[in-house]
């Protein structure tokens, strides 16, 4: 439903888009990532009007957005801007109800059907048992549940969100995105986030778009674009792609950046468990060149059967430790073949990296 | 508060019964096809500032050499012919209605000017409206001038200066920070420029401006008044828009946009609205300090909204200066102050009050 042609934007002198052209599908969630300072956020802006570009055009619908009304657009567009600033006391029922906006006119404030999307809104965000409470009083996670409700007050058939979880803890991201996807599913909204995190982008888009340098390097379904490729060419990271254990959605795991990071703690280290560390090494293996490819020291042969059974998703000691390990190793083995783009090396001993230092690994 | 008013739905906060539940703290005022928002709160603390206003009123008109009985004053309002209509109708009732109607003036003008610049600390007088109109009467009476030319001409130094803050402050569509930097600059160059004004000038005329430039209610009448209010009723269709748009002025531009709104647009609204009002004020009855500071924040706390409401800032700012003018005639009668150095004594530790308060809060 919202598209782009040549799109090309930037704040005072910078260019941030620089001849977009875009397609965002209907009914769909749809999640923008990309590197800080991409473009995406300045690609979300412009797709919601906040932000004029200098060239070029957004089509909701197939009609330039810049040619409708900008009361129409809200009425079938919301946005949630990336930290929106709460006002001094206003309640959360009041601030629900400024969603109304685009339905009022100062001669009438207020209707039946203002009354009924707002606590609409209230309940698909659960705050409606907030509806007294001074948003300013609320926990940041409950603060962006009223933000959503109020965007979801303006009754739109489109809902853009400009970060949504930052500042949250994990429970509360969660909670946020699990909301995004049932008005997605249950509601049939075409919603459209900006999010910083990839696993949770893989978890929920149903189209991920993919930015670099104010342009699109891949757009497509998680599962069938997100690679360890994609993520070193969009991030420059080096990282192994496996099946999350849950979802089965693609999930990236950093690459052993420091042989350090793959010792465990001394001291909570009983004699026989070199085990814990075979974990990173285990992803190590399947990442790389230069870090898995490190010789070999006697301190990982003890555990070298243990080893690809840590390797499977972030498994920690107590997996290594027990025999339960095994199954972990099947599916670790089966792995998406973009997530060892070098021969992998099959023999790496557990901690070989903490043994020695090689250099190139760190 | 004078339309007809309808019984307002009691609003349940959460749910939406056959009626119309309103939000919560607000009911619905519904006059055929038009329907609005009040804050019940509102409501009521305008309900109480207008008791309290005529209270104050009655006091006025009744202290004083010689003093009327509040009785006889009724009386005499009422139309009975007493011996004290004179001291009442003409002396004290066109001082009284002057400064109820500038009162309300600086504070439709504060409210205003504060939600432009999200800033409560910004009046008139910190954004260079007043000093404008103060360069332009200082010239007019440390130069011969007629009288007649001083008010016309502090209103038009007075707009001067408001446009010369538009233009400064216009980039980044009268941002906050921008209105207000634009504001203090304004300010800070114009009164330089009074004070040389003042100190080439006859000493004796140096003192006429230095009062005008305090503000004084004394020796005026229905003349101000008049234009005053003649502004305050020209602007009052938009003043019942500027209501309705300051609900939605604590959000961010961003937000605004999303909701559909034009924040710039609706800036510049409120911005010439306010600066209109604060000029059309000052030129008449010169810098009442802290008024159309105080008044809006105080009826902010009233009303616990996160925005001051209009028109309780509007009547507290009446009700503010005519106290502060009962009590500049009264504290050293004989001795008259003028009502601005009433208003600045009692602005100046109320700013002291709502520093420390902020600190406590956020400590």
């Amino acid at each position: 439903m919202l598209s782009t042609r040549d799109l090309v934007a930037g704040y005072d002198e910078r260019t941030v888009l620089d001849g977009l052209d875009l397609e965002l599908p209907a009914d769909a969630f749809t999640v923008i990532v990309g590197p800080n300072a991409c473009g995406k956020s300045t690609l979300l802006r412009t797709l919601a009007r906040l932000l004029t570009p200098r060239r070029g055009t957004v089509l909701l619908d197939g009609t330039a957005i810049r040619e409708l009304p900008t009361r129409e657009v809200a009425r079938r567009l919301a946005v949630l801007p990336q930290s929106p600033l709460v006002p001094e006391g206003v309640t959360v029922a009041d601030l629900v109800g400024r969603g109304r906006q685009p339905y009022q006119r100062w001669w009438r404030q207020w209707s039946e059907q203002d009354s009924a999307a707002v606590d609409r809104a209230m309940a698909l965000a659960d705050v409606a048992g907030l509806a007294d409470r001074p948003v300013d009083t609320l926990s940041g996670g409950q603060r962006q549940r009223v933000w959503i409700a109020m965007t979801l007050a303006q009754d739109t058939e489109a809902l853009l969100l400009d970060e949504p979880t930052t500042f949250l803890d994990l429970a509360h991201q969660v909670e946020v995105l699990d909301l995004l996807h049932r008005l997605r599913v249950e509601r049939g909204r075409t919603v459209v986030a900006v999010l910083h995190d990839l696993n949770q982008a893989a978890r929920y888009a149903d189209h991920l778009i993919a930015m670099r340098a104010g342009a699109v390097v891949a757009a497509g379904p998680p599962r069938e674009i997100l690679t360890a490729d994609l993520v070193r060419d969009v991030f420059g990271l080096d990282c192994v792609v496996v099946p999350c254990p849950v979802t089965g959605a693609p999930l990236v795991v950093p690459a052993l950046t420091s042989p350090t990071l793959a010792t465990p703690p001394a001291q909570s280290t009983p004699a026989g468990a070199a085990a814990p560390a075979a974990g990173p090494a285990g992803a190590g293996r399947a990442r790389a060149p230069g870090a898995g490819s490190a010789g070999a020291t006697s301190s990982g042969a003890a555990s070298s059967d243990a080893a690809p059974g840590a390797g499977s998703a972030g498994a920690t000691s107590s997996a290594a430790a027990s025999p339960d390990a095994a199954p972990g190793a099947a599916r670790s083995g089966g792995a998406p073949s973009g997530a060892a783009p070098s021969g992998a090396t099959p023999a790496v001993g557990g901690n070989a990296l903490a043994g020695s230092y090689p250099s190139e690994g760190i | 508060m004078s339309a007809p008013v309808a019984p307002a739905p009691a609003a349940e906060p959460t749910t939406a019964g056959p009626g119309i539940a309103g939000l919560p703290g607000r009911s619905l005022l519904r006059v055929g096809p038009v329907s609005l928002q009040v804050r019940r709160r509102s409501v009521l603390v305008a309900a109480a500032l207008v008791v309290l206003l005529l209270v104050a009123g009655v006091l006025s008109l009744s202290l004083g050499t010689p003093y009327v009985a509040p009785a006889d004053v009724l009386r005499a309002l009422s139309g009975a012919g007493t011996p004290y209509d004179l001291v009442v109708f003409d002396l004290r009732l066109p001082r009284l209605v002057l400064a109820a109607v500038a009162g309300a003036a600086f504070g439709v003008a504060g409210t205003l000017i504060q939600s432009v610049a999200r800033n409560p600390l910004a009046s008139p007088d910190v954004i260079g409206i007043t000093q404008g109109a103060g360069l332009a009467a200082t010239v007019a009476l440390t130069t011969g001038a007629a009288a007649v030319v001083v008010a016309p001409a502090a209103l038009a130094g007075g707009l001067a200066a408001a446009l010369l803050l538009l233009v400064l402050g216009a980039r980044h569509g009268l941002a906050a920070q921008r209105f207000v930097l634009a504001g203090v600059a304004v300010a800070f160059a114009l009164r330089a420029l009074t004070e040389v004004v003042m100190l080439t000038a006859d000493p004796i005329d140096g003192l006429r401006a230095q009062i005008w430039l305090i503000g004084t209610l004394a020796g005026k009448g229905w003349t101000e008044t008049v234009w005053i209010a003649l502004t305050l009723l020209a602007l009052l269709p938009v003043l019942l828009w500027a209501g309705w748009a300051l609900n939605s002025s604590a959000l961010d531009d961003d937000t605004a946009r999303g909701i559909g709104l034009r924040p710039v647009a609706r800036r510049i609204g409120l911005a010439v609205t306010g600066v209109l009002a604060a000029a059309a004020v000052t030129a008449q009855v010169g810098a009442v300090d802290f008024v159309a500071l105080v008044a809006p924040q105080l009826a902010r706390r009233l009303v616990r909204a996160e925005r001051p409401p209009l028109l309780c800032a509007a009547l507290l700012g009446a009700l503010l200066l005519v106290l502060a003018d009962l009590a500049g005639r009264r504290l050293f009668a004989p001795t008259q102050l003028p009502a601005g150095v009433l208003t600045a004594a009692i602005g100046g530790p109320y700013l002291m009050f709502l520093l420390l308060r902020g600190r406590r809060r956020s400590s």
